[in-house]
C-alpha cells in the first residue's frame, strides 16, 4: 500500500495520475453501468483500489485513507465520473467511515475502520422507513437497552446493497418522549444477527438494488452505539454537505446531452427547428449548471464550508438530467418504447435506462421538494 | 487592491448615488418625457467616474475592464434610473476605442468620460437582427469623406448629441460619427416599454468628413462586434440587478402580505415558486461570474460568452418579472405598484441587443461541437 503526501502534489499532476490509473485499471465492461453494481461485480476492482491505497480517498491517512483535501477530492470524483467508474457498495467508505472518524470512540475506530477499508465489512444504510421518508425524523424503528445489548424492532426500506451487506448502520428511536429529532440514536449491527429478514425490491429497471429490511428482536452490542444516546440525528445531518455537491456534478448531464445528440442525429432531428430550439436550451442549461457547480467547487477547494444554498445544485443537476432523458425518449420516437439496447441504423443505444435512472435522483438524498423547503426557509427566509 | 475590493467599493458608491441622487419617484416622473432622462443626473454619474470606467486612462478614463463596469451596472440597474449608462459608456465608448481613428478617440473619449458628450451607436436596422454586418445603409466615398444614406433603429439613447452610425462602404462596414444636427439627418423616437426612448434615424446623403470616421472599412465590423458583445454581457449584469431587486421586493411582499390569517410566504406552493425564481437568478449570477473568469484568460471566446450570458439573463429576468406580478396578485398589475416597473425594465433589457431566443440560436451556432467539449 502506498502512503503518499498528496498535498505536496499540484492539482493537475494529481488529476493526470488519477486519470491514468482509472484508464489503465478499471475494467472496460463495467464503465458507465446502467444501474448500481453488486459486490460480486465490483469486488475485483475494489481490491485493486485497496491495494493501490485508494479505497478511501476522503479518509485521513492514519486510517488508511488518501487524506485528500477538498480540491483533490473533487478531482478524484470528477475523474471517476469522466471515465465512468462504477460505484462499489461504498456506504461504509463514504458515509460510515467519516462519521466514525468524527464521532466514534477509539475502540470503534479500531474494530470497524480497517475491516471496512479492506472490504471485509460491507455496509448498508438503515435510515428511511416505510412511514418515514421525507419526514425521516419521524422514524419508528425502536432500540431498547437490555443489559449490554440493544434490542431493535422495526423495519427499514430503500436500503441499497442490503443483499451484499455484512453490516448495517442504522438510525433508531431510543427516546419516545423527546422531540422527534432528539430521540434518535446511531447504532451498528451485523446483518447475520438472528431476527433480520431482507426482502429485495425490484425497481423500475427490473433490477434489485435496494431492499426492505425487517428487524425482529435484533440484538447488537451496546458498544456499537456511536456517539451518545439520542444524538444520532445531529451526527447524520452533519455529513450531508459533501454529498450534495457530488450529486450536483454536471458530468451526468453532460453525458446525457451526448446521448441525446446521438439519438437526434440518427433520427434526423437536427434539421427540425422546433427540436433544435429545445435541444439548444438544454445545452445552455447544462453549461450554466457547470458554471454553478464551479462556484460551489471553488468554495470546497478553498477549504470553505458549503451553506444551505448548495441544495440548488442538487435541484439543478437532477432536473436538468431528467429533462435530457425525457427529450431523448421523445427524440427516439417509436423506439422510445423499446427496452434495452435499441438499434439506431446499426448503432445500439439504451434509451430507457437513463430515463429510469433519472427518476429517483429527484427523490433520494432529500427529495427536490425537501431541497426547495430548505432553500425557502434557510436561504430566502420565508416564514415556516 | 484586489478586484473584489475594487468592485465592492464601486458597488458602495452606486449605493450612495441610489440613496442621494435618484428615486423611484424620479424614475416615474421621467417616463415618456423627452428625451426620457436627466442631463443633470448624468453629470453626477460622470462625476462619480462611471462614464469613464471603460475609457482608457490616456483619454481621461479609469481604464478598467468588464468586471468593474458590470459591478456598477448591476447596482445602477437596481435603481431603474433611465440614464443610458451602458449604451453610452460601454457601447459607444468601446466602439470608439475599438476603431482606428486615434485623433477622434482623443477628441471624443474624454468628453464621454466627463459626461459632456452623449453618443448613441446606431448599428441596427429594421430587419438586421444582431448581425452588425447585415445592413443596408450605404457609405459612398465623397469629397474628403463619405455620404451616408439609409435608416437606423433601436439606437440608445434618443436625444444623443452624436450618433455613431454603421454603413456599408467599399470593402466593408464603416462607423461614422454624425452630429445630431447634421444636414440630411432626421431623428425620431420610439417609446419603449419602460417609458424611455430609442432613436430612429433617417440618413439622406449625410456628409461625414474623414476626420469623423470612427472605424474604417478594415476595422468597423470588428470594432462593432466586440463593443456589442461586451455591452451584451454588461446588459446581462443590468438584468441581474433588476431581477435581484424584483425578487427581493417580491420576497418582502410574501413575508408581509397576510391571507387566510398567515403570511402568503408560508404557503408551500408560493415558496417553491420563489425558490425556482431564486435559482434562475443564481444561474444568471453563475454564468456572468464564469464569463468574467474565462474572458480574462481567453478573449477570443467573447461572442460565445456574450450569448450564454444574454440568453440566461434575458430569460431569467423576464420570468422573475412576470412571476413577481403573479405573486403580488391584483396590486401587481397596477401602475402604482413598483414591481411593474421592474418587469418593464426587464422587458426592455431582454429585447435590447438580442433577446434570449436570438442568443440561444447564436450560442448553438458558435459553441464547439459536443465531442470537443
Amino acid at each position: 500500500m502506498q502512503t503518499r503526501d498528496w498535498d505536496q502534489m499540484d492539482d493537475e499532476a494529481f488529476r493526470l495520475e488519477v486519470r491514468k490509473f482509472f484508464q489503465q485499471q478499471f475494467p472496460e465492461h463495467l464503465r458507465y453501468p446502467p444501474h448500481h453494481l453488486s459486490w460480486a461485480q465490483t469486488k475485483d476492482w475494489y481490491k485493486k483500489l485497496y491495494a493501490q491505497g485508494w479505497a478511501a480517498p476522503a479518509w485521513p491517512k492514519e486510517w488508511g485513507g488518501m487524506g485528500l483535501n477538498g480540491s483533490k477530492m473533487l478531482i478524484f470524483i470528477e475523474e471517476q465520473e469522466r471515465h465512468g467508474v462504477a460505484r462499489t457498495p461504498d456506504m461504509g467508505i463514504i458515509l460510515l467511515g467519516p462519521l466514525l472518524i468524527r464521532f466514534g470512540n477509539e475502540e470503534q475506530k479500531k474494530e470497524i475502520l480497517p475491516s471496512t477499508l479492506s472490504g471485509d465489512f460491507i455496509w448498508c444504510q438503515g435510515y428511511s422507513e416505510p412511514n418515514a421518508g421525507s419526514d425521516l425524523a419521524g422514524l419508528k424503528t425502536e432500540a431498547v437497552l437490555d443489559g449490554d445489548e440493544y434490542v431493535i424492532n422495526g423495519s427499514k426500506i430503500w436500503t441499497s446493497y442490503a443483499m451484499d451487506a455484512t453490516h448495517m448502520f442504522i438510525l433508531v428511536r431510543t427516546d419516545k418522549a423527546a422531540k422527534k429529532q432528539e430521540g434518535i440514536s446511531f447504532l451498528m449491527l451485523r446483518m447475520d444477527t438472528p431476527g433480520i429478514t431482507v426482502r429485495p425490491i425490484k425497481n423500475l429497471l427490473g433490477v434489485e438494488v435496494f431492499a426492505q429490511v425487517f428487524l425482529d428482536n435484533v440484538r447488537t452490542p451496546a458498544r456499537w452505539l456511536v456517539g451518545k444516546p439520542n444524538q444520532g440525528w445531529t451526527m447524520a445531518k452533519a455529513l450531508l454537505g459533501f454529498e450534495r455537491i457530488s450529486i450536483g456534478s454536471p458530468k451526468l448531464a453532460q453525458a446525457g446531452l451526448e446521448k441525446l445528440e446521438q439519438v437526434a442525429r440518427q433520427q434526423g432531428l437536427m434539421k427540425d427547428p422546433a427540436f433544435v430550439d429545445r435541444y439548444n436550451q438544454l445545452r445552455l442549461d447544462v453549461a450554466d449548471l457547470g458554471s454553478t457547480y464551479g462556484r460551489f467547487a471553488e468554495i470546497v477547494k478553498r477549504g470553505g464550508t458549503l451553506g444551505p444554498d448548495v441544495s440548488m445544485l442538487k435541484i439543478l443537476a437532477t432536473e436538468t438530467y431528467q429533462r435530457l432523458t425525457e427529450l431523448t425518449l421523445e427524440a427516439a420516437g417509436d423506439a422510445g418504447g423499446l427496452a434495452g439496447k435499441v438499434d439506431f441504423n446499426g448503432m445500439p443505444i439504451d434509451i430507457l435506462s437513463p430515463f429510469y435512472m433519472a427518476r429517483p435522483s429527484t427523490i433520494y438524498g432529500g427529495s427536490n421538494e425537501i431541497q426547495r423547503n430548505i432553500l425557502s426557509k434557510n436561504v430566502l427566509n420565508l416564514p415556516g | 487592491m484586489s478586484q473584489e475590493d475594487t468592485n465592492q467599493m464601486l458597488r458602495d458608491a452606486v449605493g450612495g448615488f441610489a440613496a442621494r441622487d435618484t428615486s423611484i419617484a424620479r424614475v416615474r416622473a421621467l417616463r415618456e418625457t423627452d428625451p426620457g432622462f436627466d442631463r443633470a443626473v448624468w453629470k453626477k454619474i460622470a462625476d462619480a467616474g462611471w462614464t469613464g470606467i471603460l475609457v482608457p486612462e490616456k483619454f481621461g478614463g479609469a481604464g478598467l475592464s468588464l468586471p468593474e463596469m458590470a459591478a456598477v451596472l448591476e447596482e445602477f440597474a437596481k435603481t431603474l434610473s433611465p440614464e443610458p449608462l451602458n449604451a453610452v459608456s460601454s457601447l459607444a465608448a468601446l466602439t470608439l476605442s475599438g476603431g482606428d481613428n486615434e485623433a477622434l478617440q482623443a477628441r471624443l473619449l474624454p468628453q464621454i468620460a466627463a459626461g459632456d458628450l452623449i453618443a448613441a451607436v446606431a448599428w441596427q436596422e429594421s430587419e438586421s437582427g444582431i448581425d452588425p454586418a447585415a445592413i443596408e445603409t450605404t457609405a459612398k466615398e465623397a469629397a474628403g469623406g463619405y455620404a451616408l444614406s439609409g435608416s437606423k433603429r433601436f439606437a440608445v439613447p434618443f436625444g444623443a448629441d452624436a450618433y455613431l452610425v454603421s454603413a456599408k462602404g467599399q470593402g466593408g462596414v464603416i462607423v461614422a460619427c454624425v452630429d445630431k444636427s447634421a444636414k440630411g439627418l432626421t431623428v425620431d423616437s420610439e417609446l419603449r416599454a419602460d417609458g424611455t426612448r430609442v432613436a430612429r434615424l433617417k440618413l439622406d446623403n449625410v456628409q461625414v468628413a474623414k476626420a469623423d470616421i470612427v472605424a474604417s472599412a478594415g476595422a468597423g465590423a470588428r470594432a462593432l462586434g466586440q463593443a456589442i458583445d461586451q455591452t451584451t454581457i454588461l446588459a446581462g449584469a443590468e438584468l441581474l440587478g433588476v431581477m435581484s431587486r424584483a425578487l427581493e421586493i417580491t420576497l418582502d411582499y410574501m413575508r408581509t402580505r397576510v391571507q387566510f390569517d398567515r403570511p402568503i410566504g408560508s404557503f408551500q406552493a408560493l415558496q417553491h415558486r420563489a425558490v425556482d425564481l431564486f435559482i434562475q437568478k443564481e444561474l444568471s449570477f453563475s454564468v456572468l461570474r464564469d464569463a468574467h473568469i474565462h474572458l480574462a484568460q481567453d478573449a477570443d471566446a467573447l461572442a460565445l460568452w456574450a450569448s450564454r450570458v444574454k440568453s440566461r439573463c434575458s430569460e431569467a429576468g423576464m420570468r422573475i418579472g412576470r412571476e413577481s406580478i403573479q405573486i403580488h396578485g391584483g396590486i401587481g398589475f397596477t401602475d402604482e405598484c413598483d414591481i411593474g416597473l421592474y418587469l418593464k425594465r426587464a422587458m426592455v433589457l431582454s429585447a435590447w441587443l438580442g433577446n434570449g431566443a436570438v442568443h440561444r440560436r447564436r450560442y448553438a451556432a458558435l459553441a464547439p461541437a459536443l465531442e470537443a467539449a
